[in-house]
């Protein structure tokens, strides 16, 4: 029993125990959950802090240079002639993952912190609340695909009946568009890893593997199966491993959410419960940038590489839409929501570039996303817990009445529009640097996309000053007489949230190397598969 | 290497210099009473080290220090402290200016409650502002110079409540950040071409910048090789960057709108420093320009010149004069940039920055004067109306004497430091022109006439302001005694008469006559000015106009003996509404981005959702489809078949009806029917 | 001698009239008369076929046995016919409908 089992399955553990224990207890639930989170977050530091970095500890296609690998043997059916079905409990950690685990352990932590304000049903939300806990960490960090697909859909359960149950308005419209609209993208990626599945074997068994590393070496596909590079097989006329790679990339950009994939967000963003919100802004999101860089890329480089000026245009298109999409809304947390796009594209555009500040761009741009994006609807939260109303007109000059809350505003507004000194400036910059770059270094990119790009580091300054002029300064006026009462400053438990996601993203802002650090050999490697 | 200090004491210097600024802001925030206190004492001791850097490093040693920040595998960023000749006088001045507008903000912001978050907000710009100056590396200087931006956004909304402050911070924060698109971009394109964005290594004497060259049109670096336009464009970037800072055309309308900021920000900000960062980028990556960037940003120094003197004819407030004044000046400075001489720009800027802070902070003492009045007699009237003052003079001597001497400075009479800087300007622009010829010679005419005008509104302020009738008791219907008008208290007065004093000449050179006496101009100055003829030429054709200048703005303004425009001709509208840039921006532009926003979240909503909920749709259709077929086709043979049996069997049922005489009817039928049968077969 | 087709006749006749008591009547009493006048008919068939088998007499055997039975039979239908009547206060077999399925 690794330290990975026990960072995944803990929640489970104490899912199940809050099932099974009576309804009375129900005030004690969230402090099991809170204490489910400290100790991962503990685990997760602990795991950080022992990370070995360096070329030796690279990770990406090398088994053996993943940390805290752990490998039992979970599933071998004789299939008689088709030889033998080799399913591993295959987990492991490299320079692509620590960074999104930690960030996933304090997402949940400040997401348990959150769940105060959740009143019915309390046994239900939190065991759903920790078996979603647990599929998180699971798919970060499975390495074996199959394993990954079931952490994957394990992720889709819970969050359809969290989202459901305790969402808003249009709870069942919006959880039944999330749920379908994901589930479309990875049934077909279920089709992708079956034929990987049948083209790998494991070079040291012999069997057919669900081996993600070992999909990314070519050495272990079958001649003349059809992801093999060299069988050139077709699948409607196109190449095998394109259509493939543009598979798995769709389930994946679903999720991140890639222009013209996004539209669920806004509603599942908007419907759903606070808690819920942050869970699916700071690590749903970068489960699909992750599963585009370790998946996608890592086992069709070369259909990727084809393919990179349309991701890297994808990327721009995203940055531009979302954030003009977010100009033009009432609803704050709708524009969060579309800022959201907005930001995620600059982790396609980074990934698209293939260059070394690309990708650490990419993928600091992830836990920089997740740390504000969580802080701007935790901020949405605050306004709704206490009037039940987000509408941008019908607030001003709350900086009168809440100034340590608009204090806070300022700094996730800010920091989510690049103000150096937060971490979102250094991801947004080294990202356009690195696609700018692309075009000297390998050819993939044009520079005009580097360009176009930053319109949305203007454009984000737009939606966001907009809004903290319209809402937070000027005289204080409110659309309802008794929301002058209940509109009162922050509380110590949301100042408990709002304080470390500041302080984390001021961190990464001026200190980026910690997360640099521990990614950039596993960045480097990666690279070469694309020489 | 003949300084007094070693490395190691210079490095810590520099970082005490900017790190006293920034512990401020901290502790400003912490302990809230102290805030003006710590202020002082930071920018104090910034200012201590700057001088003491400035006198170990002005023209004796270039100091380059920087450590690995990032290093991403084979990539690495420095960051690090570069102080040059440049760094240094920029140190002197902004911590020397910075001090000045601390103590005088001591009684000019003495009445706000939230005034710890002023002195909070002050601190983080000098930290940012000398980071930006010593920064080595074209990164820091970008993430510094945003958040000199953000400083400033939160100075000029520091009255939170006031509607028209925080729509003036957000717009000037937006258009800052237009020009930092346009800095990004050129910081990609230097570190695409040269793999480094470290200031010395580029542009350095010995820089790489002076090893790429451009070949069969490619513009070759020793580490790549890109199309030639890309030069043009990086350098129309950083053009861009700084227009956006130093508010040039077309990215200059934010400033007017930042006057609704505290008036010592204005003088500090958007007078003395902030705004001065776009030209000192430009000095800083001056090697890169080409020829047609150069030519385009002396054109966009000229017309911004041209352009603000032309506004600040006709405005009323004071503050908005001002602001387009020094929107005026830094034209002059831009399009020394553009016409190469580095050193005239950064003596203007010096100088400049002196005077323009002192006519700020004389203003602000008018402004807070007359907002006292205002309070004690519990009336309403536009403290920054200059229709509402005149005759001042009387009453505010000091405040009046330290204006006029900021705007002779302004206007470049003899004796001023403006005269030394100014002309070293307008020498250049003929030098440059008379090389040129042809259309080029528009460039020193059209500066000319923007130094007179520049004479005009200027003194148009001080006889509007300070000279004529004391208009405001007939105002307010009140009598003169009770308006207790005075000069302020030390607090205000004394950083307005140092600054005074550094408007004068002498102190940039012993010979207030010689430019290159001077020994800010002559350290920068690589390449002494050749005619002579237009040393004497040029300073004398100016001054005598200006002076005739400045006698009729006295006729006009303080005697009304003259009336000369008509306030509804069309060049005097166009004037007065600044050119329309704000209805062109505000409302069209802003209007039409707008638009197209809701355009895109329509055609989210409509379009790509719409081919979700389509998709949708059709999956339910299609859903309809295979449910009527199944419920009338198979089904309907399922249930066809179950019916037919069920309804034998309530036939069938229908026989066992438990009637004796049926059953024996029946009983009869099938036997007579076996019979029937037998006989039949 | 009388030809068998005589005996056959008058046997068919009084089946038939036995029969259409049986179907047609509302009297259970009726009824089992007209059950008597069948098998009275078939008796009379097994009597005058009798006269073909000289030596065992089995027609004669078989007509004593059907006298027998039905004997027995009415026996039982009559005992019937009283508890029906006890129990439902009619003997109409239209009236019952207890033997249905």
């Amino acid at each position: 029993m690794g330290l990975l089992s026990v960072l995944i399955f803990l929640p489970l553990v104490f899912g199940i125990l809050i099932l099974a224990m009576p309804k009375s207890l129900n005030a004690w639930f969230k402090y099991i959950s809170l204490a489910v989170s400290l100790v991962q977050l503990a685990i997760a530091s602990y795991m950080y802090y022992h990370f070995k970095t360096g070329d030796a500890f690279a990770g990406v296609n090398q088994l053996s240079q993943y940390q805290w690998l752990e490998n039992l043997n979970w599933i071998r059916l004789d299939v008689g002639q088709f030889g033998v079905l080799q399913i591993d409990y295959l987990l492991g950690v490299d320079g692509f993952s620590i960074g999104l685990i930690w960030l996933s352990a304090l997402v949940m932590l400040v997401a348990t912190l959150s769940s105060w304000e959740i009143k019915t049903n309390l046994k239900g939300y939190f065991a759903l609340f920790l078996l979603l806990n647990t599929a998180i960490v699971g798919v970060f960090c499975a390495l074996d695909l199959f394993l990954f697909y079931i952490f994957y859909e394990l992720m889709l359960l819970p969050l359809y009946f969290l989202i459901g149950m305790w969402g808003g308005v249009r709870r069942e419209y919006a959880s039944i568009k999330f749920f379908l609209y994901t589930l479309f993208g990875s049934v077909f990626m279920l089709l992708v890893i079956a034929g990987l599945y049948l083209s790998v074997i494991d070079p040291v068994t012999g069997n057919h593997t669900f081996n993600m590393v070992y999909a990314m070496n070519p050495a272990n596909y079958i001649d003349g199966s059809i992801f093999n590079s060299l069988s050139n097989a077709e699948i409607f006329g196109f190449p095998a491993r394109t259509v493939g790679f543009i598979v798995v990339f769709i389930a994946f950009a679903i999720k991140v959410p890639v222009f013209p994939f996004h539209t669920w967000l806004p509603d599942a963003h908007v419907e759903a419960p606070t808690p819920i919100s942050l869970i699916l802004a700071g690590i749903l999101l970068k489960v699909g940038g992750y599963g585009i860089i370790r998946i996608a890329y890592g086992i069709f480089p070369e259909a990727a590489m084809s393919l990179s000026f349309w991701m890297g245009l994808l990327g721009v298109i995203s940055i531009i839409y979302g954030a003009m999409a977010a100009l033009a809304q009432r609803d704050l947390k709708r524009l969060v929501a579309y800022s959201s796009v907005s930001h995620m594209g600059f982790v396609l555009l980074g990934i698209a570039s293939l260059t070394s500040e690309g990708l650490n761009g990419a993928m600091m741009q992830m836990i920089s996303h997740g740390f504000l994006s969580v802080m701007l609807f935790f901020i949405v939260g605050v306004i709704y817990t206490r009037v039940h109303d987000r509408d941008i007109y019908n607030f001003r000059g709350l900086a009168n009445k809440m100034p340590v809350f608009t204090g806070f505003v300022m700094i996730a507004f800010f920091a989510s529009l690049g103000l150096p000194g937060f971490s979102a400036f250094i991801a947004e910059a080294f990202t356009l640097i690195g696609a700018f770059s692309s075009q000297t270094l390998n050819g993939l990119l044009p520079r005009w996309m580097a360009m176009f790009g930053t319109l949305g580091i203007l454009l984000g300054a737009g939606y966001l000053l907009w809004t903290l002029q319209r809402m937070f300064f000027g005289k204080f006026r409110v659309k309802k007489e008794e929301w002058k009462l209940a509109l009162t400053d922050v509380n110590a438990r949301e100042i408990m949230v709002l304080v470390p996601l500041a302080a984390m993203a001021l961190v990464l802002g001026i200190m980026p190397s910690i997360a640099f650090n521990v990614m950039s050999s596993s960045v480097n490697q990666f690279l070469l598969m694309f020489k | 290497m003949d300084s007094v200090f070693t490395n190691y004491q210079i490095l810590c210097f520099a970082l005490t210099a900017i790190t006293a600024p920034f512990l401020a802001f901290v502790f400003s925030l912490i302990f809230k009473k102290l805030a003006g206190a710590f202020g002082i004492v930071s920018i104090t001791v910034s200012l201590v080290f700057s001088a003491i850097l400035f006198f170990s490093i002005w023209q004796k040693q270039t100091f380059h220090f920087s450590f690995s920040w990032i290093k991403l595998g084979n990539v690495s960023v420095n960051i690090g402290i570069l102080l040059n000749d440049l760094s240094v006088i920029m140190l002197l001045l902004v911590s020397f200016v910075a001090l000045l507008v601390h103590i005088y903000s001591v009684e000019y912001i003495r009445k706000e409650a939230l005034r710890y978050r002023y002195f909070a907000y002050l601190s983080l710009f000098c930290f940012a502002m000398l980071c930006v100056v010593i920064a080595d590396n074209l990164f820091i200087l970008y993430a510094f110079w945003e958040l000199v931006g953000f400083a400033s956004y939160l100075l000029i909304g520091f009255w939170f409540t006031k509607k028209k402050a925080v729509q003036a911070n957000k717009k000037a924060f937006i258009m800052n950040r237009v020009g930092d698109v346009g800095f990004l971009i050129g910081l990609m394109i230097l570190l695409s071409q040269f793999h480094t964005l470290d200031i010395e290594t580029i542009f350095g004497a010995k820089g790489i910048i002076h090893s790429s060259f451009i070949h069969n049109g490619n513009w070759v670096s020793p580490f790549a090789s890109i199309p030639d336009y890309w030069l043009t464009i990086a350098g129309f970037c950083f053009l861009l960057g700084a227009c956006a800072k130093s508010a040039q055309f077309p990215l200059h309308s934010w400033l007017p709108d930042a006057m609704q900021g505290p008036t010592a920000v204005s003088s500090l900000i958007h007078a003395a420093t902030m705004v001065a960062a776009g030209v000192f980028l430009l000095l800083r990556v001056s090697p890169l320009f080409n020829d047609v960037v150069l030519t385009t940003m002396a054109s966009i120094g000229l017309l911004t010149a041209f352009m603000a003197a032309t506004i600040a004819l006709t405005q009323n407030d004071i503050k908005k004069v001002l602001a387009f004044s020094t929107i005026s000046q830094l034209g002059f400075m831009v399009l020394a940039v553009g016409v190469k001489d580095n050193a005239a720009a950064i003596f203007h800027l010096s100088t400049h920055a002196f005077f323009k802070c002192l006519l700020f902070l004389a203003a602000g003492m008018v402004i807070h004067q007359l907002h006292h009045v205002k309070d004690d007699t519990k009336t309403k009237f536009d403290e920054q109306d200059m229709r509402n003052m005149g005759g001042l003079a009387r009453f505010m001597p000091i405040t009046t004497v330290v204006f006029i001497i900021a705007a002779l400075s302004l206007s470049g009479l003899p004796f001023t430091s403006g005269y030394l800087s100014k002309d070293a300007i307008l020498i250049s622009v003929f030098e440059w022109a008379s090389e040129r010829g042809g259309v080029y010679w528009l460039f020193p005419v059209v500066i000319s006439i923007t130094s007179w005008l520049t004479t005009f509104y200027i003194f148009r302020v001080i006889f509007k302001t300070f000279f004529g009738d004391f208009k405001l008791p007939a105002l307010i219907n009140k009598k003169e005694k009770e308006l207790h008008l005075h000069d302020p208290n030390l607090w205000m007065k004394i950083p307005t008469i140092i600054l005074a004093v550094f408007c004068f000449g002498f102190f940039f050179a012993l010979n207030p006559f010689s430019l290159e006496g001077s020994w800010l101009h002559h350290a920068f100055n690589l390449e002494p000015h050749a005619g002579g003829l237009l040393h004497l030429f040029v300073p004398i054709y100016i001054n005598a106009l200006s002076l005739v200048l400045i006698a009729s703005a006295y006729f006009i303004y303080a005697k009304n003996k003259i009336v000369f425009t008509n306030h509804k001709s069309w060049y005097y509208q166009f004037s007065y509404h600044q050119w329309y840039f704000n209805v062109l921006y505000d409302k069209k532009l802003v209007g039409l981005i707008l638009w197209k926003a809701k355009i895109t979240f329509w055609f989210d909503k409509h379009i790509i959702d719409g081919i979700v909920h389509l998709s949708a749709k059709a999956i339910l259709v299609l859903a309809e489809i295979v449910d009527w077929v199944d419920t009338h086709i198979v089904d309907a043979f399922v249930n066809g078949l179950a019916n037919i049996v069920s309804s034998w069997s309530v036939w069938f049922k229908s026989v066992q009806n438990g009637k004796l005489q049926h059953y024996f009817i029946w009983m009869l039928f099938i036997f007579l029917s076996f019979i029937i049968y037998k006989v039949i077969i | 001698m009388i030809p068998l087709q005589h005996f056959l006749l008058i046997g068919a006749v009084l089946f038939s009239l036995g029969l259409f008591a049986v179907i047609t009547r509302k009297n259970a009493i009726q009824i089992l008369m007209g059950i008597e006048l069948m098998i009275n008919a078939s008796i009379l068939n097994m009597v005058a076929f009798g006269k073909y088998d000289k030596i065992d007499n089995t027609g004669q055997i078989f007509g004593l046995f059907i006298i027998i039975l039905a004997a027995a039979s009415v026996a039982v239908a009559l005992v019937i016919i009283m508890n029906l009547y006890k129990r439902t206060q009619t003997i109409d077999p239209n009236q019952t409908k207890s033997l249905r399925g």
